[in-house]
């Protein structure tokens, strides 16, 4: 079994956000970006799907600019095998993502896409349900758990209520999240090998996808700062406070 | 917010809490600190936390010992854990030269009270089991020292600041700074003006920005610095178990990266080339607390040398790379001291190891502002020891050079490459013709010697005796037996002209200004406790007017001091004439022979005293000849407006062939110097020693009414002085001393050499040094350390070449 895994470059979740003094979108520039935690989870599962004898070959791929290339490498460090980059200097709405990965799965032939639940710079969580759609596989989305047995997987989802545990036929769609795995960290060697590891190159256009946006950005900014708190000298005052003044208890 | 305080420090990094930290210590309880976002953002927060007390220059040395001490009682003062892990610190040696590095070093730690072991490769695997030892000759201990929580440490300092009555407004941007006529300043911030009388930046990777805010050019700018963090390691978590304790922090010097534990795995910080200088322009609006990308692919070779030295790091799965921009400045040494040309604005910044240095540069800078004057030689961290040449172009090709630098062999006779050559002399193309191995000093380009026809024009730079030694020899012996010319434009010059020249020049120096005109005397500035603050060789040109001649690497610093005492009434005009006048020395015993062959001047003894300057004519140059030198020749320093220079080189060379003249470098000037046991300003001549230590009596005159560091003298005569400065001839093989050298009597450290070298006449290496008086004597044997090896040092008199100076008024 073949294991495609989509990985995407965006800005490191340790590091502040700025937006831009025009108001046209958040700082990028000679910022500290990283994989998309979600994403980390993913190749994670793929890796050790991989290593329990369960899949021969881990692709991973990443849609964005050159240096999305830095984020395939990091898989790549982790263990994947080899990569694959779709450049494009547009950025890519879930539709146009999810229409690119189709056609990279229709390329490779894997029986499983496994993906982070969403990225964490825009929280769209939309990408792994359109191309289940797409491709009319099965999807199980937000995985806390997941194990693959003869042709159906058994997937935990985190769902409001709970935990919910369905049983899909491969091939599958499925979205991660946080509690499925730890992630491992790339060993010094493997990371130099990683530089090595193939990566193959298309665009959108290879691909046959059009990936220009549907969505108009107006504006991004900045949510309003906090304002310093007050320190009260007593849980009656506390107590008052948050009765009247911030009204939460009654 | 307050609208009025005596200090307003701004950054809230370690350096500017620090700052205000010490402020409050000195009893200056109305300071504030303004700080753009939150204490510690910009470089503080990300800093790896290393307390390396390992510094090769005796200035910033002492300022890491004063940070360690501090931060080791930080806890018992503020209650607040500064997380502070003593582990120690190991150099590995992989090479000799290296070895006579950390030995070199040994003996400036010995005069500062810096503990050390020099250990074996077998003691090194005793500190780090998991080191592999294969191809190290040694290493540099350090047990006392290890590293810090950078934040935690801020933090500390914060609150004993607050303790002490400071202010702290975080959130608070400083949009301009603008001199009151009252000489006050006023900080303008977004939360509020407030007027105070001094005012310290210590703004890390704004201080370019800062400074500009005031009219300043500063040479800082930051660099990217990358370092690794590692998951936990088993072998680490199995020393965790076992009750072991953290090794210490490992460098290995030679392939240029520092290791440490951190939470049982590893931090490694390589030092690499090609790291960027980051926001050369300015950083961007809103940069905090923030890291920038990483780019592991350089520092490939450090990593491959690191899992050589260390395999367990091979395993370790990487958790991070933390790229953050450090503050740089162009030696790599911080910028602390007053700002020039703009009274009670002060700088702290440039620290590229701040974190080391933030409690150290504090507590000086405190002093500084409250005292008037620095506790120690703060000369290697001065912001005046750069010029104007010093911009944003220089820093960024220096800064980055600093960085790359971190780890190399510190030779002492090294020459940086980068951004050369800034100044030069219009003679510069006639002396390279002629051989000349240039050095760097100030942006100026000057010959450190000349290599003769068939000898490779190239340093090798060691410290031993290196192969450049013969021929500096050689230019010495054709300075004493012959003449030569030695080129010194870049030495700082000076016009002080007006009705109130005499006077103001009167207050600022120690000695009676000299009466007849034409006549050349030596004067010291002093700080208020008697140390040299600079020196001036003082020409009288006229009623009121002086010419002042004083060390090139001290053009702005001399230049500030003068500026500063300017009297208001507009009675005193101050030239700056040092880029507008050469200086062609011509000296040696045929100087008299060659120099009358071109000018019509009477150069006899009786018409042209020594100590005496005329104005002449060489060739058809007019030329203002001073008969002094600093090598204790026959001679004359020939000052010419600059562009009949290459005129008046020409001129004597053709002259002097017949009498074999010859170039003279600044190497061997220094040893000729050396030989007349003639201190040099900024080496032998600091602050910490009183004119009276440095034995200038003759050019001191208690009776001539008030001056600057009088009152500390006249004291001092009374009480004796605690340190005399002595020449000592030293029994050497192929090492001579060079200056910071301890020196021993018995087991008793006894003074430190500020300066040495072979003496090439005289055939003897010399060391010139402050020592205890009851150890002064002539005939006194001492022992002097030099490179890890004692020697034995006999004080002999001064001047051990023509000690009735003869030759000088021959």
């Amino acid at each position: 079994m073949k294991i495609l895994v989509a990985v995407k470059r965006v800005v490191d979740y340790n590091v502040n956000i700025r937006v831009k003094a025009d108001g046209s979108a958040v700082e990028t520039a000679n910022v500290k970006m990283a994989m998309n935690p979600f994403d980390e989870v993913a190749v994670e599962k793929a890796l050790r799907l991989k290593e329990a004898g369960l899949a021969e070959e881990i692709i991973a791929v990443s849609i964005g600019p050159d240096k999305s290339q830095e984020t395939l490498r990091t898989a790549l460090a982790m263990g994947a095998d080899r990569g694959v980059h779709v450049r494009t200097d547009i950025e890519t709405e879930p539709l146009a993502v999810a229409k690119v990965l189709k056609a990279v799965v229709e390329k490779e032939g894997p029986q499983l896409v496994l993906l982070g639940k969403q990225a964490i710079d825009d929280d769209c969580n939309q990408t792994a349900q359109m191309l289940s759609a797409l491709l009319g596989w099965s999807q199980g989305t937000f995985a806390s758990k997941l194990e693959i047995t003869d042709g159906t997987a058994e997937v935990v989802r985190e769902v409001d209520a709970g935990l919910e545990k369905i049983s899909i036929k491969m091939p599958a769609v499925v979205s991660v999240d946080l509690r499925l795995n730890e992630p491992r960290y790339a060993s010094l060697p493997n990371i130099m090998k990683a530089k090595k590891k193939p990566i193959d190159q298309y665009t959108p256009e290879d691909l046959g996808v059009d990936v220009t946006p549907r969505v108009k950005t107006l504006k991004v900014e900045e949510p309003p700062k906090r304002s310093a708190g007050v320190i009260v000298d007593s849980v009656a005052a506390l107590v008052d406070k948050l009765r009247n003044e911030a009204k939460v208890i009654s | 917010m307050k609208t009025h305080a005596r200090v307003v420090v701004i950054g809230g990094g370690v350096v500017g809490v620090s700052t205000l930290y010490h402020l409050t210590k000195k009893g200056w309880s109305d300071v504030a600190l303004v700080e753009k976002a939150d204490l510690t953002h910009g470089s503080t927060w990300h800093a790896a936390g290393l307390l390396p007390l390992f510094n090769m220059s005796y200035s910033v040395g002492q300022l890491h010992k004063y940070s360690v001490d501090l931060y080791k009682a930080l806890e018992a003062e503020t209650g607040q854990d500064v997380g502070f892990h003593v582990t120690g610190n190991l150099r590995l040696a992989t090479n000799k030269e290296r070895m006579d590095e950390y030995h070199k070093y040994c003996g400036t730690a010995n005069t500062i009270g810096v503990p050390f072991q020099m250990i074996t490769p077998s003691e090194i695997e005793e500190l780090w089991p998991l080191c592999e030892t294969k191809g190290l000759v040694g290493a540099l201990y350090h047990p006392d020292d290890g590293h810090i929580a950078p934040a935690d440490v801020t933090m500390a300092m914060a609150k004993g600041a607050r303790n002490g009555g400071a202010d702290i407004y975080r959130h608070t941007e400083v949009t301009a700074i603008e001199c009151r006529p009252s000489g006050e300043w006023l900080v303008k911030t977004n939360k509020g003006d407030i007027t105070c009388e001094h005012v310290v930046s210590a703004t890390g990777s704004w201080a370019r920005q800062v400074a500009g805010m005031v009219g300043l050019d500063i040479p800082v700018i930051a660099v990217e610095h990358q370092y690794i963090v590692t998951d936990e390691i088993p072998e680490l978590l199995e020393r965790k178990k076992a009750g072991l304790p953290e090794m210490p922090v490992l460098r290995e010097s030679d392939a240029s990266y520092y290791l440490r534990e951190e939470r049982q795995g590893l931090i490694l910080g390589p030092y690499e080339k090609g790291a960027k200088a980051w926001a050369v322009d300015g950083v961007p609006k809103g940069f905090g607390q923030e890291l920038l990308p990483g780019d592991i692919d350089r520092l490939e070779p450090h990593i491959e040398a690191a899992i050589n030295r260390v395999p367990i790091f091979a395993k370790a799965g990487i958790k991070d790379c933390i790229n953050g921009p450090i503050p740089y400045t162009p030696d790599g040494n911080p910028i602390v001291g007053p700002a020039w040309g703009l009274k009670n604005f002060w700088l702290n910044d440039g620290h590229s190891f701040g974190i080391t240095a933030a409690g150290g540069a504090g507590w000086q800078l405190a002093e500084w502002i409250v005292e008037g004057e620095p506790g120690i030689d703060m000369l290697g961290v001065d912001p005046q020891r750069y010029g104007g040449y010093a911009n944003k172009q220089y820093a960024k090709l220096k800064n980055e050079e600093a960085y790359e630098h971190v780890f190399i062999i510190h030779y002492p006779d090294e020459e940086r490459p980068a951004a050369r050559p800034v100044k030069t002399s219009p003679c510069h193309e006639r002396l390279d013709a002629r051989g000349a191995v240039w050095g760097q000093r100030y942006g100026w380009e000057r010959p450190n010697w000349f290599a003769p026809k068939g000898v490779e024009r190239k340093d090798d730079w060691s410290f031993r005796r290196s192969k450049y030694w013969e021929h500096v020899g050689n230019e010495c012996k054709m300075t004493r037996e012959r003449a030569t010319i030695i080129d010194i434009t870049s030495f700082a010059k000076h016009e002080v002209s007006g009705p109130g020249a005499e006077a103001y020049l009167d207050r600022m120096v120690a000695r009676k200004l000299p009466k007849r005109v034409g006549r050349v005397s030596l004067s010291h500035a002093l700080t208020p406790s008697g140390g040299v603050r600079s020196e001036f060789t003082v020409t009288r040109l006229g009623l009121n007017q002086f010419y002042l001649v004083s060390s090139g690497a001290a053009e702005r610093y001399d230049n500030d001091l003068l500026v500063k005492q300017l009297p208001d009434d507009g009675s005193v005009t101050l030239t700056n004439l040092t880029t507008s006048y050469g200086v062609l020395v011509l000296v040696g015993p045929r100087s008299r022979d060659i120099l009358s062959k071109v000018t019509d001047a009477d150069l006899s003894n009786e018409a042209f005293p020594w100590l005496t300057g005329q104005q002449i004519h060489v060739g058809v140059a007019p030329t203002l000849a001073l008969r002094v030198n600093f090598v204790g020749e026959l001679g004359w320093e020939l000052h010419h407006p600059i562009e009949y220079q290459n005129h008046i080189f020409d001129t004597l060379m053709t002259a002097g062939e017949e009498y074999g003249i010859g170039l003279c470098g600044m190497r061997a000037m220094d040893s000729l110097r050396i030989e007349k046991s003639y201190r040099m300003w900024g080496q032998d001549l600091t602050i910490e020693y009183s004119v009276f230590e440095a034995g200038l009596d003759r050019f001191i005159h208690l009776d001539k009414g008030d001056f600057v560091g009088r009152d500390a003298l006249v004291k001092q005569k009374q009480e004796g002085v605690p340190q005399r400065f002595i020449t000592l001839e030293v029994d050497v093989d192929e090492a001579d001393p060079l200056g910071n050298e301890p020196i021993y009597q018995g087991e008793t450290l006894v003074g430190r050499a500020t300066a040495g070298a072979y003496g090439h006449v005289i055939k003897k290496s010399l060391a010139l040094a402050y020592v205890k008086p009851e150890t002064a004597n002539v005939g006194t044997a001492l022992e002097i350390e030099i490179l890890g090896k004692r020697h034995r040092a006999t004080v002999i008199e001064e001047s051990p070449w023509d000690p009735e100076n003869k030759r000088l008024r021959a």
